[in-house]
């Protein structure tokens, strides 16, 4: 196995009196794919925007590359490296394809109007054209406004931005929902994709096939904690499903 | 009073302001006057007149206010000036009157904001021995009260019409254009100025056309705007009248941009400083005044011999007329009847 | 993923519909126009076009701002209350401090009227910054933080002034047609333009610009794409607050005064030429031309209802159906029905 790129060991975050995380651990080496599954309220979500730095854990501990880091804004996350597409919400609507690609990274034209900000937008159209078809996504004119493409297309060029931009690490909260079965066929390529090159990708799914077909390792968690986290070839549907609602019994694996 | 939409405007968010707690500014103000001039002989008995007005950010009651000090001063007697900070309503008012009454003033003048809601607080002060009088404005039933000293619009207007035929210089058999510029259609005070404006002019200057009024929303850039469109329309214009201060500065800057200062008769209203100083400079043809100074000097000056000497006035209802100002008036005199600038 | 044909017919449409957006708007500008000469012939006229466009010069300046705050998502209610205390500080310091009164003028007057100017705009920066703080620390939402600061600031405005307008020096041939007979614009409006012109292509062309669309459309998204948004939300109500600054130091050379009543109810007309002008108050959309030619119909029609000696509540009237009609196209537009 390669070395292990991202790590978080024993975070915790309540909201309130409502616990979401209760010292779960997750490892993520690179060229690895781990799914990440539970229930609704099982601590998904938390531990997704722990590891894209959207939300600071109240305790445990986040590492890359073996460093102890923290985040305090989603900035630092992606300034690390680590890309996160987020469940439905990743886009800014009203905005074309490239410049949502290039959303807070933007390309400036040269000379004293970048410097005030001005911005090159025919750079970032063809870049983000050539970006896109890159990591294996043909989308539409990058000219166009994410209002008016079809869901799959919102979601494909969310998932495109992602791995355009990732040089670590890649979540994934939910990229096949809505799809239809080929395009989520492609997106699940693009995973596959990301693990050849060397990312560490985390795949949070509610379509256990899907889980299935493409995670090295699963990690399941239950209440807020990790309950489970082995290879994906010892897990089945029927077992996995039983694992994450907890009729089958499991013994919490504190070192995976 | 005038400025309604504006005080409203104001009232709202201003009170919207407070409840977050953010304008501490414009908390209500006590002013104790104490009597420091010693040259009346007649101190028999410390008296204290308490007076309620409007709105303290008016200029109108910041000109009263001026009046009342100095009389109080000169008559030796304890003065508590009170009112809502911006609020010309009687919702903010009766509360203001019922914790003055508790400070068991001898006499008590009173700017009703709304002339059947105070009714009942002139009553409870004569209930409780405290002589009421009415400044500026009245309640309904006046038989509780000592004096009601009012400013009479009517007259101004009349006055503005007289001012307006004499700087055109009007002539039997000619005609003439004149517009009214306005704040609101209801504002008591405008309606009462525009009949005086409308009857002298009517009844002495039929030559004049009244041929357009348009309403200011009391926002001077608005008057501005209404200036420069009639004398785009009206070529020939010969005189406007500005019914209060808001249209005054707003017709004189029109005048002014378009450099008509001087051809076209302008008459005003209000006496704020900046207005007075325009007398000056040949922008106004005439002002008109209020003088609510002598308003409030003359009621605390009723109140006082009242309680002193149990004289009740020859007249319950009087009448203060408005002045105008113009070239000819005296300095001292445009110094007198300015509105205080602070 | 491939494209698929349908949502490219719909792409024209909408290119068709909003590349003719300010076309249907200059449209109804010249309808009114066209209406108004009938009712008034001396309506068309250099000097109505000079009119309109000094009433013009406040508001598109308050407007500016105000379509930067609603693309952002926001709302700014204080921008009349800004306008109304920067005119009177202004003033205050002009004639109280500096001790020039209105015997000051022509090009004398210059050298107060730069400091006037700067103490406007900063004023203005003052309240924008306390709006930004009320948003985006203490987490009050727009409409009520800028509701209070409303208040706040016509309350200040007639405490500095006792409620009278502070007059000072000025050269009012700064505020008049350049030339009557050919020239409707005065210097001051041109300052205007180039303002709202540099804003606007900060608003279309720069990363400040996206960034304010982008919180506007989704701040989440914003915030994930690593958008500092409260740094940028205050950037953004600060802007709004120097320009109203600026709108009451315009609104200071056109009354030779600082009045505390001049800002009554004006940050309802910056919002109405907003509207018209076709951005969303949801945030994400809106265009500065827009907002340019929305304040040109406002006044066309308060200059075209004065002249044709119609009541003023008819303004009223007609805004609200150009408001209305504005935001009907608006939900109608493809780009919003797809989401």
């Amino acid at each position: 196995m390669k070395e292990v790129i991202y790590e978080v060991k024993g975070v915790s975050k309540r909201y309130g009196s409502v616990v979401a995380l209760d010292g779960a651990s997750l490892k993520l080496h690179a060229g690895e794919v781990v799914g990440l599954v539970g229930d609704n309220g099982a601590g998904k979500s938390t531990l997704v925007k722990v590891l894209s730095g959207a939300h600071m854990p109240d305790g445990g501990q986040i590492e890359l590359d073996g460093k102890q880091v923290s985040w305090s804004s989603p900035r630092e996350a992606l300034d690390a490296g680590i890309e996160t597409l987020y469940q439905d919400s990743g886009l800014a609507p009203h905005l074309t394809v490239s410049k949502n690609v290039f959303l807070g990274r933007e390309i400036t034209k040269r000379g004293l109007l970048g410097k005030l900000g001005f911005l090159d937008s025919k750079a970032m159209e063809e870049k983000a054209h050539s970006e896109l078809e890159r990591v294996g996504i043909a989308v539409p004119a990058s000219n166009r406004s994410v209002s008016q493409l079809s869901g799959g297309q919102r979601q494909a060029v969310a998932i495109g931005r992602a791995v355009a931009w990732a040089r670590k690490v890649i979540i994934l909260d939910e990229p096949t929902n809505h799809l239809g079965a080929r395009q989520a066929g492609e997106v699940l390529q693009v995973i596959k994709e990301a693990k050849k090159k060397g990312l560490g990708v985390i795949f949070i799914s509610h379509t256990l096939p899907h889980v299935l077909e493409v995670t090295d390792r699963i990690v399941v968690l239950r209440l807020g904690k990790v309950v489970r986290d082995a290879p994906t070839s010892e897990f089945t549907g029927d077992t996995l499903v039983g694992t994450i609602t907890g009729t089958i019994q499991t013994i919490p694996e504190e070192d995976a | 009073m005038k400025k309604n939409y504006f005080k409203k405007a104001v009232a709202l968010a201003g009170a919207a302001a407070f409840a977050i707690g953010l304008a501490g500014c414009a908390a209500e103000e006590e002013a104790v006057v104490a009597p420091t001039t010693g040259d009346t002989a007649v101190v028999a008995e410390d008296l204290t007149i308490a007076f309620v007005m409007g709105a303290e950010s008016d200029p109108f009651f910041q000109a009263m206010k001026l009046g009342a000090e100095e009389e109080a001063a000169a008559q030796g007697v304890t003065l508590i000036w009170q009112g809502d900070p911006s609020n010309y309503s009687p919702e903010t008012q009766i509360p203001i009157v019922d914790a003055v009454l508790a400070q068991q003033p001898d006499g008590l003048v009173l700017i009703p904001t709304d002339p059947t809601a105070l009714q009942a607080s002139v009553a409870k002060a004569v209930a409780a021995g405290i002589a009421v009088a009415n400044v500026d404005t009245r309640v309904g039933d006046l038989s509780d009260v000592l004096t009601f000293i009012t400013g009479d619009n009517e007259d101004g207007g009349a006055k503005a019409a007289e001012a307006i035929a004499n700087a055109i210089g009007y002539t039997d058999g000619e005609t003439y254009e004149v517009v009214i510029g306005l704040t609101s259609a209801t504002a008591t005070t405008n309606v009462a100025r525009k009949e005086g404006f409308e009857s002298t002019i009517a009844a002495n200057y039929p030559g004049i056309n009244i041929v357009d009024v348009a309403y200011s929303e009391s926002n001077p850039e608005k008057a501005a705007t209404n200036v420069n469109n009639w004398l785009t329309k009206y070529p020939d214009l010969d005189g406007i009248f500005a019914i209060d201060g808001t249209n005054a500065s707003g017709a004189a800057a029109a005048l002014e941009s378009k450099g008509l200062v001087g051809q076209v008769a302008l008459v005003g209203y209000d006496a704020y400083p900046d207005n007075v100083a325009k007398i000056e400079a040949g922008i106004f043809t005439a002002l008109i005044a209020q003088d609510p100074a002598a308003e409030a000097r003359l009621a605390i000056q009723t109140l006082v011999d009242y309680l002193r000497n149990g004289t009740a006035p020859a007249n319950a209802e009087v009448v203060i007329p408005n002045v105008t100002l113009d070239a000819n008036t005296s300095a001292a005199d445009l110094v007198k009847y300015t509105y205080v600038a602070n | 993923m491939s494209s698929s044909q349908q949502p490219n017919l719909r792409l024209e449409r909408f290119k068709a519909v909003a590349g003719n957006q300010n076309s249907i708007l200059l449209s109804v500008l010249i309808a009114l126009a066209i209406v108004f000469t009938l009712a008034e012939p001396k309506f068309f006229s250099v000097a109505t076009a000079g009119n309109i466009l000094t009433d013009w010069g406040s508001i598109v300046l308050l407007a500016a701002g105000q379509t930067l705050v609603i693309i952002s998502g926001g709302i700014d209610l204080s921008v009349g209350g800004t306008l109304a205390i920067s005119g009177v500080t202004s003033a205050w310091v002009m004639s109280t401090v500096l001790g020039f009164d209105i015997t000051t003028s022509g090009s004398d007057a210059y050298p107060p009227l730069l400091v006037g100017g700067l103490v406007a705009i900063g004023t203005g920066l003052l309240v924008g910054l306390i709006n930004a703080i009320l948003i985006t620390k203490l987490r009050i939402v727009p409409f009520v933080a800028t509701l209070s600061t409303m208040g706040a600031t016509l309350g200040f405005a007639i405490i500095i002034s006792n409620g009278m307008p502070i007059g000072g020096p000025n050269d009012f041939s700064l505020i008049s047609p350049i030339n009557p007979t050919w020239m409707p614009l005065s210097w001051a409006v041109i300052g205007v333009i180039i303002v709202v012109t540099a804003v606007g292509l900060f608003l279309h062309k720069s990363r400040f610009g996206l960034h304010t669309y982008a919180i506007g459309s989704n701040s989440f998204a914003a915030r994930a794409a690593g958008i500092n948004v409260e740094r940028h939300l205050t950037k953004v109500y600060a802007l709004a607050g120097a320009l109203a600054g600026l709108a009451g130091f315009y609104v200071y050379l056109r009354l030779g005064a600082g009045s505390p009543s001049s800002g009554v109810m004006r940050e309802l007309d910056a919002i109405a030429a907003v509207v018209i002008g076709g951005a969303s108050l949801m945030g994400g959309i809106g265009r500065m031309m827009g907002t340019i030619i929305g304040a040109l119909i406002l006044f066309t029609v308060q200059s075209g209802l004065i002249m044709a000696g119609v009541a003023p509540d008819w303004k009223k009237v007609v805004v609200a159906v150009l408001i209305a009609a504005a935001v009907a196209a608006q939900t109608l537009r493809p780009q919003n029905r797809a989401r």
